[in-house]
C-alpha cells in the first residue's frame, strides 16, 4: 500500500483535474452514442480521456490508470460530472470485465486485454443473458466443446447492452453439461470471445425508444482459444457472481451525477415558475433527498473499502436503491415537464421552449428508459430484493430448484 | 494511528458500552414499568448513562466532561433508538452541552458540571422548530435559542409548561410559555445554525435506530411464524417488503450518522435536513410493514411493537417533517441554481 491519501492530496488532484477537462470536455453536448456517429465521437472522447491519463485513475499505472486510490478517484468522478463530461461508453470493459480481470485474470490476460479497454480501442459487451436464462441465469444453455486448444461455441446471448458496437463478448458458456445436471451453477466457464471470429452473428435489437442500443448475438461453431477463459474452467460461476457485484456496486462518484441532474430539475421548476408550486416542490424535495443519502451511502461504502472490508453483501441494496432514485428523478422530470414531456425528437419539436426546458427534455428521455432498464439489468430488483431477504436478513429460502 | 482511527475505534467502544448498559438497564420490562408508571425519565437510568461518562462526553473536561465531539456520538443515538431510550439524552447531552459550550460565562459555568454529573435535565427550545418541547415537564433549566443567536436560560420556577398528552408515552412533551424574565447565556448566530444541524441529525439517528428495531423485530417474528406448513417469512410477498424496508433502514442509516459526524462542514445544515427528511421516510414506511407483517400479534398492547410504532411516528414528527424539510431544501435549490441560472 502507497502512503495514506490526505485530504490536500485530494484537493491537489481535484484542481489539476478540473483544469484538464475545462480545457478539454467538448463544448457540446455530443450527440447519442446509440447512433454509429455519436458513437464514434464518444469513443474519440474516450481516447482523449486515456491520452491525458484519466480513463480510470485508480488503476495500476502499468494498465494506463494512476494508482490513484479511491478517494482520489471519487474526486475525479465529481469534476468529471460537474464538468458535464459526456458519458462513459465501454461501461462493460470499465466497471465490469476490468476489476473482474484484476481479480481472476492471469498477468498475460491483464496485459493483453486491459489496456485496450481502458483506451476504448476494444470496447466490451456482457453475454450472460440469453432466450431461457434471466433471472435464472444458471440456466444457460450456450454450450462450449473443448477440441484441442479451442472451445467451439454454440448458442445464443440476448439483451446484449451496446452489443451492436462491441469488439469482444465476455460470455458464460456451459463447459460441462454433466455436471450442470447434477448443480446447474457448476460447469459454467467465463470466457471472452472476439465478435469478430468466424460464425458470430450480431443482431442489433431496437429498445423501446428506438435506439439499438442493445442486441442479440449467435454464435455457430465459433472457435474460441482457451487461453480466453477467465478464472477455472467449470467455475465460472464465482466469476460471474463477482462480475454482477461490480455491475450492483457503487459506481464510486456516481453521487454527483444525480446530484447534476437534481440540480437540472431545479433549474427546470426555476425557468417554468414553479417555485412556489407545493407539489414541484415536494417532487424535487424528495429526489434532492435521495441524493444527499446516496452520496453519504458511497462515501460509507468507499470508507469500508479503503478499510478493507468486504462490500458484497452491500451491493444489493445499493443496486435496489440507486435504481429506484435514478427513476425517480427522471420520473419525476418528465412529469414537471407536463405536454413537454410527451414530446420527442430534435430541439425543433419544441419550438418555443426555454433554455432549461430543452437541455433537461433533450437528455430526459434517453435517461428515463435506461432508468428502467437498469431497474431489470444486472439482476432484476426483485432478484435483489430474494438476495438481501435470504443473505442479508437471514430469512428462510424459498423452495427451489 | 491516525486520529481517524481512533475516532473509529471510539466509535465502536462507545456503542458497545451504549448497547450493553441498555440491555440490561432499558429493558423491555424497564420500559413496560416506565409505560404503567406514567413517568419516562428517571434519575436511576439517567445516573446510569451519566456514570458511564455518556452524558457528560460533549462537556469540556474543565467542567468535568469528556470533551469529545458530536462525532464520537452518532452511533450513540443510534443505539439509544434501538432500545427506545426514555430519556432526554438528545435534547441534554447533545444540544444543551452544545449551546453552553459555546457561550462560556457563569450559565455555563453553572450547568455544564451539573449536566456532566447527571444531576440536571436541560432542553433547547430553538424556535419554530420545537412549538412542543420532549421533556419539558422534567427540565431544570430551558435554553431559549431565538433564531438571531441571543440564547437566555430559564430555570424550572420561571416556566410554565402543560404537558401534552404524547401518542408515545416515553417520550413526553410539554408546551412551555416563559413566564421569568431569564438570564443572559450570550449571542453568537453560529450556534443557532449548528445546534439546528445536531438537531436533525440527532434526531434522525435516533429514528434511524428505532426503525431499525422495527425491521429486527419483524424479522425475528417472520422467522418463526409458521402458516401454510412454513415460515411466512419464505414467502416471497413477505420477503420483498422486509428487503424494500432494509434498503430503507440501511440507507437512512447511513445518511443520518455520516450528517451528525459532519455537524461543522459547511454543508452540515443541508446534510442534517437530507438526513432527517429521509428518516422520517423510512421510519413511515417501517411503522407501516413492521405491523403489517405482524399481523393480529402486532396490534395488542401486550406484545411490545408499539413501543417502537409509536417512537417513530413521535420522532418523525419532532425537529423537522419530511414534508417540510423537503420544501425547504427544495426551495433552497431553486434560488441557488436560478441565481446561477441568471448569472
Amino acid at each position: 500500500m502507497s502512503a495514506p491519501v490526505t485530504d490536500a492530496d485530494v484537493e491537489e488532484f481535484r484542481a489539476e483535474v478540473r483544469a484538464w477537462l475545462a480545457e478539454n470536455v467538448p463544448a457540446e453536448p455530443l450527440p447519442p452514442w446509440t447512433e454509429r456517429a455519436g458513437f464514434d465521437l464518444h469513443r474519440a472522447w474516450e481516447g482523449r480521456l486515456f491520452d491525458g491519463g484519466y480513463a480510470a485513475v485508480d488503476w495500476p499505472t502499468e494498465y494506463g490508470g494512476r494508482d490513484a486510490g479511491l478517494r482520489r478517484s471519487m474526486a475525479f468522478a465529481e469534476e468529471y460530472y460537474r464538468a458535464g463530461a459526456p458519458e462513459r461508453i465501454n461501461m462493460g470493459g470499465l466497471y465490469l470485465l476490468g476489476p473482474v480481470l484484476m481479480q481472476y485474470g492471469t498477468p498475460e490476460q491483464c496485459a493483453r486485454w486491459i489496456p485496450d479497454l481502458l483506451a476504448c480501442r476494444t470496447i466490451w459487451c456482457q453475454g450472460f443473458s440469453e432466450p431461457g436464462s434471466g433471472s435464472d441465469l444458471a440456466s444457460l444453455r450456450t454450450r462450449a466443446e473443448r477440441d484441442g486448444d479451442h472451445y467451439v461455441v454454440n448458442g445464443q446471448k440476448i439483451w446484449t447492452s451496446m452489443g451492436g458496437f462491441a469488439d469482444w463478448i465476455f460470455a458464460l458458456v456451459r463447459t460441462d453439461p454433466e455436471a450442470g445436471r447434477k448443480r446447474k451453477h457448476d460447469g459454467i466457464t467465463f470466457l471472452c470471445i472476439d465478435l469478430r471470429s468466424p460464425g458470430v452473428e450480431v443482431r442489433p435489437l431496437a429498445m423501446v425508444d428506438g435506439t439499438r442500443g442493445f442486441a442479440e448475438v449467435f454464435f455457430t461453431d465459433v472457435r474460441v482459444p482457451v487461453e480466453n477463459v477467465v478464472g477455472e474452467v467449470d467455475r465460472g460461476w464465482a466469476v460471474a457472481m463477482s462480475t454482477l457485484g461490480f455491475e450492483r456496486g457503487a459506481v464510486f462518484g456516481d453521487h454527483a451525477k444525480f446530484s447534476n441532474d437534481v440540480a437540472d430539475l431545479a433549474a427546470l421548476v426555476d425557468a417554468r415558475d414553479l417555485d412556489e408550486d407545493t407539489h414541484a416542490l415536494d417532487e424535487l424535495g424528495r429526489v434532492l433527498v435521495q441524493t444527499e443519502v446516496y452520496r453519504a451511502n458511497v462515501y460509507r461504502l468507499a470508507a469500508r473499502a479503503e478499510a478493507g472490508g468486504e462490500l458484497d453483501s452491500t451491493a444489493s441494496i445499493n443496486k435496489v436503491f440507486w435504481t429506484q432514485m435514478q427513476h425517480d428523478i427522471f420520473d419525476t422530470g418528465i412529469r414537471l415537464l407536463a405536454e413537454d414531456g410527451a414530446v420527442v425528437g430534435d430541439p425543433g419539436s419544441l419550438p418555443d421552449a426555454d433554455p432549461a426546458t430543452l437541455r433537461a427534455w433533450s437528455q430526459w428521455h434517453h435517461r428515463y428508459w435506461y432508468a428502467r432498464a437498469a431497474m431489470i439489468f444486472g439482476g432484476t430488483n426483485e432478484i435483489q430484493r430474494n438476495i438481501i431477504s435470504e443473505r442479508v436478513l437471514g430469512l428462510p429460502m424459498e423452495p427451489r430448484r | 494511528m491516525t486520529p481517524h482511527d481512533t475516532l473509529d475505534q471510539d466509535r465502536r467502544e462507545l456503542v458497545e458500552l451504549t448497547d450493553d448498559l441498555l440491555g440490561r438497564h432499558c429493558d423491555l420490562d424497564f420500559l413496560r414499568a416506565r409505560i404503567d408508571d406514567g413517568t419516562a425519565h428517571t434519575p436511576g437510568l439517567w445516573g446510569r448513562l451519566a456514570e458511564t461518562g455518556l452524558v457528560s462526553a460533549l462537556v469540556a473536561e474543565e467542567h468535568g466532561g469528556a470533551g469529545l465531539t458530536p462525532a464520537h456520538l452518532s452511533g450513540v443515538l443510534h443505539s439509544l433508538g434501538r432500545h427506545a431510550v426514555p430519556e432526554p439524552y438528545l435534547e441534554t447531552a447533545v444540544l444543551a452541552a452544545t449551546v453552553l459550550d459555546a457561550l462560556p460565562g457563569p450559565v455555563a459555568d453553572t450547568w455544564l458540571p451539573r449536566i456532566a454529573a447527571g444531576d440536571a435535565v436541560v432542553v433547547v427550545r430553538l424556535g419554530e422548530l420545537t412549538p412542543l418541547l420532549p421533556y419539558a415537564a422534567d427540565a431544570d433549566l430551558l435554553l431559549d435559542v431565538a433564531d438571531d443567536g441571543a440564547v437566555r436560560a430559564f430555570a424550572a420556577d420561571e416556566l410554565e409548561v402543560t404537558p401534552v398528552p404524547a401518542l408515545d408515552p416515553l417520550r413526553p412533551l410539554g408546551r412551555v410559555v416563559l413566564t421569568g424574565a431569564g438570564t443572559e447565556v450570550g449571542d453568537d448566530g453560529a450556534v443557532v445554525a449548528r445546534t439546528r444541524t445536531l438537531a436533525l441529525s440527532g434526531a434522525a439517528c435516533l429514528l434511524a435506530g428505532a426503525s431499525q428495531r422495527l425491521l429486527d423485530l419483524t424479522v425475528e417474528y417472520v422467522a418463526v411464524r409458521e402458516q401454510f406448513g412454513r415460515p411466512v417469512g419464505s414467502f416471497q410477498a413477505v420477503k420483498h417488503k422486509a428487503a424494500d424496508l432494509a434498503v430503507m433502514v440501511d440507507m437512512a442509516t447511513a445518511a443520518a450518522l455520516s450528517a451528525f459526524d459532519a455537524a461543522d462542514e459547511p454543508d452540515g445544515p443541508r446534510r442534517a435536513a437530507a438526513a432527517k427528511a429521509y428518516a422520517g421516510e423510512a421510519a413511515a414506511r417501517a411503522n407501516v410493514d413492521a405491523l403489517q407483517l405482524h399481523g393480529g400479534i402486532g396490534f395488542t398492547w401486550e406484545y411490545h411493537l408499539h413501543i417502537w410504532l409509536k417512537r417513530v411516528m413521535g420522532l418523525a414528527a419532532s425537529y423537522g417533517t419530511t414534508t417540510a424539510l423537503r420544501r425547504d431544501l427544495a426551495r433552497e435549490l431553486v434560488a441557488r441554481v436560478g441565481q446561477e441560472r441568471r448569472g
